[in-house]
């Protein structure tokens, strides 16, 4: 599985809540991290999260079964490993 | 163990102009002058005369200098401070990792620190906002990067143990060969699994007592 965790803090809640709208995604909770799972690639909007750069840079709190492809200004995009 | 300390004591750097300096820091900044040593030199090493003086920035803390009479500046390079300079081959994002970072309470607090600074000699070189700081920066007299920073939340417990996992993959990784990002979060994902949850049942039991 496709695996990102994400840290539950104010500013980093539109990041699984975008994701989320893929339905290949599921968010539960491990702790205070969101666990963003996909059988295959997990993608999100940048812009469609509102997130500035800074918190967008810093919003991956861990990887599993996946590598990045992209983590732009545009989207971070996830792939299975 | 005990965590005993109690914030910065002082931290010390030289300086080759402390008129210069002293302006910045008390007239400018408006920084108190605390403390101050004349000393004349001793020692083997035929160490110069020098007076070591002491800035409070806040909460007891204090930012010192060194002056020592008859000194000329070690290095003539245009990037870094008086204390270390690069040359071209040095990136700037280099450079200006080491810093020092001053707290303030609020946003008219910082904007008061801004003031005085733009009107002064050494101006604000940047403001910068995020979601979690604001901060200000200029370099000191000395070339000394500085920073004025307020907080726009106050820090979540949560984040104190990301920051745990974070550091603990970290100091896997950089042991290890040819450390990168993706390895370290890949780690760090191991380590959530293994600890977030646990975590939040031992914080949320606390909390219920």
């Amino acid at each position: 599985m496709t695996t990102l965790y994400v840290l539950d803090v104010p500013e980093n809640l539109a990041v699984p809540k975008v994701a989320d709208e893929d339905p290949d995604v599921t968010v539960r909770r491990v702790g205070p991290y969101f666990e963003i799972t996909s059988a295959g690639p997990i993608a999100v909007d940048r812009r469609a999260t509102g997130c500035r750069h800074a918190v967008w840079y810093s919003c991956v709190a861990g990887l599993a079964g996946a590598r990045i492809v992209q983590h732009d200004k545009d989207a971070l995009r996830l792939e299975p490993r | 163990m005990d965590h005993l300390v109690k914030g910065v004591d002082h931290a010390a750097f030289p300086t080759f102009d402390p008129a210069a300096t002293v302006r910045f820091y008390r007239d400018v900044l408006g920084f108190p002058v605390v403390h101050s040593i004349c000393a004349a030199g001793w020692g083997p090493d035929d160490h110069p005369d020098f007076i070591h003086f002491f800035f409070d920035i806040g909460n007891d803390d204090r930012i010192a200098f060194f002056y020592y009479f008859g000194v000329e500046p070690f290095h003539r390079l245009d990037r870094g401070d008086v204390y270390a300079g690069f040359g071209p081959e040095v990136p700037m994002y280099f450079v200006n990792s080491r810093h020092l970072a001053i707290h303030v309470d609020s946003e008219d607090d910082l904007m008061e620190y801004r003031r005085r600074l733009d009107v002064s000699a050494w101006p604000v070189e940047m403001q910068v906002q995020h979601e979690t700081i604001e901060s200000i920066y200029t370099h000191d007299p000395n070339g000394y990067l500085v920073e004025l920073t307020r907080a726009l939340r106050p820090v979540t417990p949560q984040e104190d143990l990301d920051a745990e996992l974070t550091i603990d993959a970290l100091v896997e990784v950089a042991s290890g060969p040819d450390p990168t990002l993706a390895k370290l979060l890949t780690r760090k994902a191991e380590l959530i699994v293994a600890r977030a949850a646990d975590w939040e049942l031992a914080r949320t039991g606390q909390a219920g007592r």
